[in-house]
């Protein structure tokens, strides 16, 4: 941990966006908003149905040249997303559906037209000669031994099955006195970005290059990939993600529409446009989430547990995404089960189950989510067993700060933190005996008051070690920065991250204020672009901060000597008496500025000191000392009341404690813990795809897929610690998804706490009003 | 098929020939280049698109461009240097109202309306009547914040319009 000064604009400060006026006139260039003349319009004829062999394509003889199917592309290679994990079974996802039919949703041709309405037309006309076969729509379906297989050649409809094994289970089952099981649920749900997905790809004549504009949170890892599936060299293709309107993951794969889309602009030599539809997000992006628990914990009379076992079962959808593979979600689940506590024995199971639905992908939280809705109902479970306070049993369980840094029994290396204290603040907030208090008053209108809470770590800023570990096809260990002044004496940073609302052309500048100490005004970020930054990894999985920040530090700090040099050189004074403070090199009552010292590097070599190279930039590339990820935790603490009559859920309070290590900027780091927490909720209570027995998605429009809104949102109390990384520039550990881990589980929690009158619990989110008042007629006809 | 519609859009008079299916939205973004009108769902429930038509928020998303013959149309473009829209985007800058920018032009052109109409503004009536807008970033909070700060600043500089 390097010391890190504070000054008005760097590390620490709440410095308001420069990202922001583009975006508030209006001036945002989203992918929709790219005008290239010419440019004709796909819209794209999807299957109907879950599972059918396709037997052909009937295109009305008007339409045969506007229509595209997989022959066509017969040049591109279909997508393989494999890990290198043992008994992994792997398939082809095509761009466009050859001989089979996956899932509702998957793509089977290209219908192009002037304007989109009439390409929609062009696919309505189209019709398909299908042998449907039974739908496997359900991870028990799938699981039958009868089960129809998904894909040829598999032994059955399971992408991974994997397990964990740390320390000796048996001796800790025979003498728990305490065993306790849950069986859970967490529904099927939908990333959704407000800006949907989208591609332009068109051919660049003059530089006899490929242009491929994708709203993307990974331009270069794209450009490499598509380049091997279109069989040209990386150095004929460019891809530019432009302003990108949130990602959350969904946009951080390569997705079958880029492929499908660059191919079709190559083979035609026109501009092709396709801009994703809300339906279309619904349906057939990447989904999120779809676990099963089954979980055992076996403790003390106090509830301390001494052993975990848990089986993890997700729902993959139809085909293994590009790069994280299908094993993933259950992987991550599986592997973060033991989250913050001291749970020195755990037995592991992760199964990835093939069905025909949508492929899931990373959504902001990936695994975790599930993994912390798992272990903390369990945790108040125990609680209620052992007749004690869930938060006492809580704090009895977590690692303590003496023992940091720890290694958990699953082997993740958590670096630092005080997480019982962490606990103890969002208690202190929220105050459960208040809430208690309120709770045995009973309300005027006979609805229900719960506490509930929940803690998770979250592994952040993850290096090279740990991705080999997970067997990935690419190994996103670094970041790199490219820092240029210009002849005037301004900063361009070049990153290789993607900037989506994270702030990031902001707090980039912040750390580059604070090794140079140049106004942020005077500073430009740039990114999303494979022709104009150096080859970076992009954004997700909380690392840009980190590892981007690392990146722009060392760049600076490099540039920092050599703009010492030349202004000690055009004073006239010796190195190591002249400063770099406030954006100039002093040497007692002289300054020179970074105008005369970029004029000097690029106009005037003869000012130089003798053997300095002219120029004035510096390339670097960051990987973090510990390549295992640095660890935020948090706790979530709410109070909900739930309405017996109706199901109703509603938040009355939220309070949120975390650390994130070093913050850069408080406010952006404040606002995302929140925005993720609002995330959270919407899988908490509101956001599912239910799948019919046909494998049709049930959810497909804002009127039946809720997202929350402005009246549904708690306003949330925001508690910040700052205990830095050992192993991280300036101690930053990332944060972008954390917001979203928690707050199923405190929400679940909070509600069964409201329903224990009742004898109700909720085991499935999220918790509609339906399966509120289904749990509540349940325990009714138990009695 | 196509139908004759004139209209004025930001102070500018504009005729087309167009099909009778073409949305307000698809006018605006692919006939007249006006891109700050974001399409979030087409189906008229994000309020990504919000536009004013003779001076009432109208989703441009599910609003046929024919039917607005004669309609005078207003987007974010057309709000430069409006007093009170220039408030809200200061406060949407200095609270953090946004993240991503999506959902931002909807944002401002509602938060636009309703203080027009009303600047006694409490939390939860501003969170009700911004409930037809969608935001996947901020979780709404920074949103509100700004909203109510514009409306307390907007308040002690002048009334109501």
């Amino acid at each position: 941990m390097t010391a890190t000064r504070v000054s008005g604009e760097g590390v620490g400060a709440s410095v308001r966006r420069v990202e922001d006026r583009r975006l508030l006139d209006g001036g945002g260039e989203y992918l929709a908003d790219l005008r290239v003349p010419g440019t004709v319009e796909v819209a794209f004829l999807r299957s109907p149905v879950a599972h059918a062999r396709l037997k052909g394509v009937d295109i009305p003889t008007q339409f045969r040249n506007s229509v595209f199917l997989a022959e066509d592309i017969g040049f591109t290679k279909p997508i393989v997303a494999a890990t290198a994990a043992p008994g992994f079974q792997s398939s082809e996802y095509p761009a466009l559906a050859r001989e089979k039919l996956r899932f509702v949703g998957e793509m089977i041709a290209m219908c192009i037209a002037p304007t989109r309405a009439e390409a929609e037309d062009i696919a309505q006309a189209c019709t398909l000669d299908l042998d449907e076969l039974p739908a496997v729509w359900d991870i028990d379906v799938a699981l039958a031994a009868d089960a129809p297989r998904i894909h040829e050649g598999w032994r059955d409809n399971v992408f991974l099955r994997s397990a964990i094994t740390a320390g000796d289970l048996a001796g800790i089952k025979a003498n728990a006195p305490v065993v306790v099981q849950k069986t859970l649920r967490m529904g099927r749900h939908a990333g959704v970005s407000l800006e949907t997905r989208g591609v332009l790809a068109h051919y660049d004549r003059r530089l006899g290059e490929l242009v491929v504009y994708s709203s993307t949170q990974f331009p270069h890892v794209i450009r490499t990939v598509l380049a091997q599936s279109l069989g040209i060299a990386e150095s004929r293709l460019r891809v530019v993600a432009p302003d990108v309107g949130g990602g959350f993951g969904i946009k951080g794969n390569f997705h079958p529409e880029e492929l499908a889309v660059a191919a079709l602009a190559m083979k035609l030599g026109c501009p092709v446009r396709w801009i994703e539809d809300r339906r279309e997000h619904l349906v057939a992006s990447p989904h999120a989430r779809e676990h099963r628990y089954r979980i055992t914990a076996y403790a003390d009379r106090s509830g301390r547990i001494r052993g975990l076992e848990a089986e993890v079962v997700v729902d993959a959808g139809a085909y293994s995404v590009w790069p994280w593979t299908a094993a993933m979600e259950a992987g991550m689940s599986a592997g973060i089960m033991t989250g913050p506590y001291d749970i020195p024995v755990y037995h592991g199971r992760a199964v990835t189950v093939c069905t025909n639905k949508s492929p899931l992908g990373p959504y902001r939280g990936v695994g975790r989510s599930g993994a912390c809705f798992a272990l903390e109902t369990m945790i108040d479970a125990i609680a209620r067993a052992v007749g004690r306070n869930p938060e006492d049993v809580r704090l009895e369980n977590m690692v303590p700060p003496s023992a940091m840094p720890y290694r958990s029994a699953t082997g993740k290396f958590y670096d630092s933190g005080d997480y019982p204290e962490c606990a103890r603040r969002a208690l202190a907030a929220i105050d459960p005996a208040a809430v208690r208090a309120r709770q045995a008053r009973g309300e005027p209108d006979g609805r229900l008051i719960g506490f509930g809470m929940a803690s998770y770590t979250e592994q952040s800023a993850h290096g090279t070690a740990e991705w080999v570990a997970r067997g990935m096809p690419v190994v996103f260990g670094y970041e790199p920065a490219l820092a240029r002044f210009t002849p005037d004496g301004k900063l361009i940073l070049f990153v290789g991250i993607q900037n989506h609302g994270q702030g990031l052309e902001t707090t980039l500048a912040q750390v580059a204020h604070q090794e140079l100490g140049i106004a942020v005004a005077d500073i430009v970020v740039r990114h999303g672009d494979s022709s104009v930054s150096p080859y970076g990894m992009g954004t997700f999985a909380s690392r840009s901060m980190t590892m981007a920040g690392g990146a722009v530090s060392r760049a600076c700090a490099m540039l920092a000597e050599k703009v010492k040099r030349i202004g000690a050189h055009l004073l006239q004074a010796p190195i190591d008496a002249v400063t770099l403070a406030g954006g100039q090199v002093a040497f007692g009552s002289q300054s020179v500025g970074f105008a005369a010292i970029a004029e000097a590097a690029y106009r005037h070599p003869e000012r130089l000191p003798s053997g300095e190279e002219p120029g004035l930039e510096a390339n670097a590339v960051y990987e973090p000392q510990c390549s295992t990820g640095a660890f935020s935790y948090a706790t979530h603490a709410c109070t909900v009341a739930v309405d017996p009559g109706t199901g109703m859920v509603e938040l009355l309070d939220y309070v949120v404690c975390h650390d994130c290590g070093t913050m850069v900027n408080p406010m952006i780091v404040e606002a995302q813990v929140v925005g993720g927490v609002v995330q959270g909720l919407g899988t908490a209570l509101y956001e599912e795809i239910p799948y019919d027995e046909n494998g049709q998605p049930l959810a497909s429009t804002f009127l039946d897929y809720l997202i929350p809104g402005a009246p549904e949102a708690p306003d949330v109390r925001v508690l910040h610690m700052e205990t830095p990384s050992p192993h991280t520039r300036f101690g930053i550990k990332g944060m972008g998804e954390g917001g979203a881990i928690a707050p199923p589980a405190a929400v679940v929690n909070a509600v069964n706490d409201a329903l224990r009158p009742l004898g109700a619990e909720v085991t499935e989110t999220p918790i509609t009003p339906e399966r509120v008042l289904t749990a509540i007629l349940a325990a009714e006809a138990r009695r | 098929m196509k139908n004759h519609v004139s209209l004025t859009v930001n102070g500018r008079r504009v005729a087309a020939e167009i099909e009778p299916r073409l949305s307000l939205a698809d006018f605006l973004r692919e006939h007249l280049h006006l891109t700050a009108t974001h399409l979030g769902c087409e189906h008229g429930v994000c309020g990504a698109c919000t536009v004013l038509a003779d001076g009432k928020p109208i989703r441009a998303c599910i609003a046929l461009a024919v039917s607005l013959d004669d309609a005078e149309i207003r987007t974010l473009e057309g709000l430069q240097g409006d007093p009170l829209m220039e408030a809200l985007k200061d406060a949407f800058h200095e609270k953090h109202g946004l993240q991503c920018g999506f959902c931002t032009p909807g944002m401002l052109v509602s938060a636009w309306d309703l203080l027009r109409r009303r600047r006694d503004l409490d939390e939860r009536t501003v969170r009700v009547a911004m409930s037809g807008n969608l935001c996947r970033c901020t979780g709404y909070q920074g949103i509100v914040r700004s909203i109510m700060a514009a409306a307390a600043h907007a308040g002690s500089a002048k009334g109501p319009a």
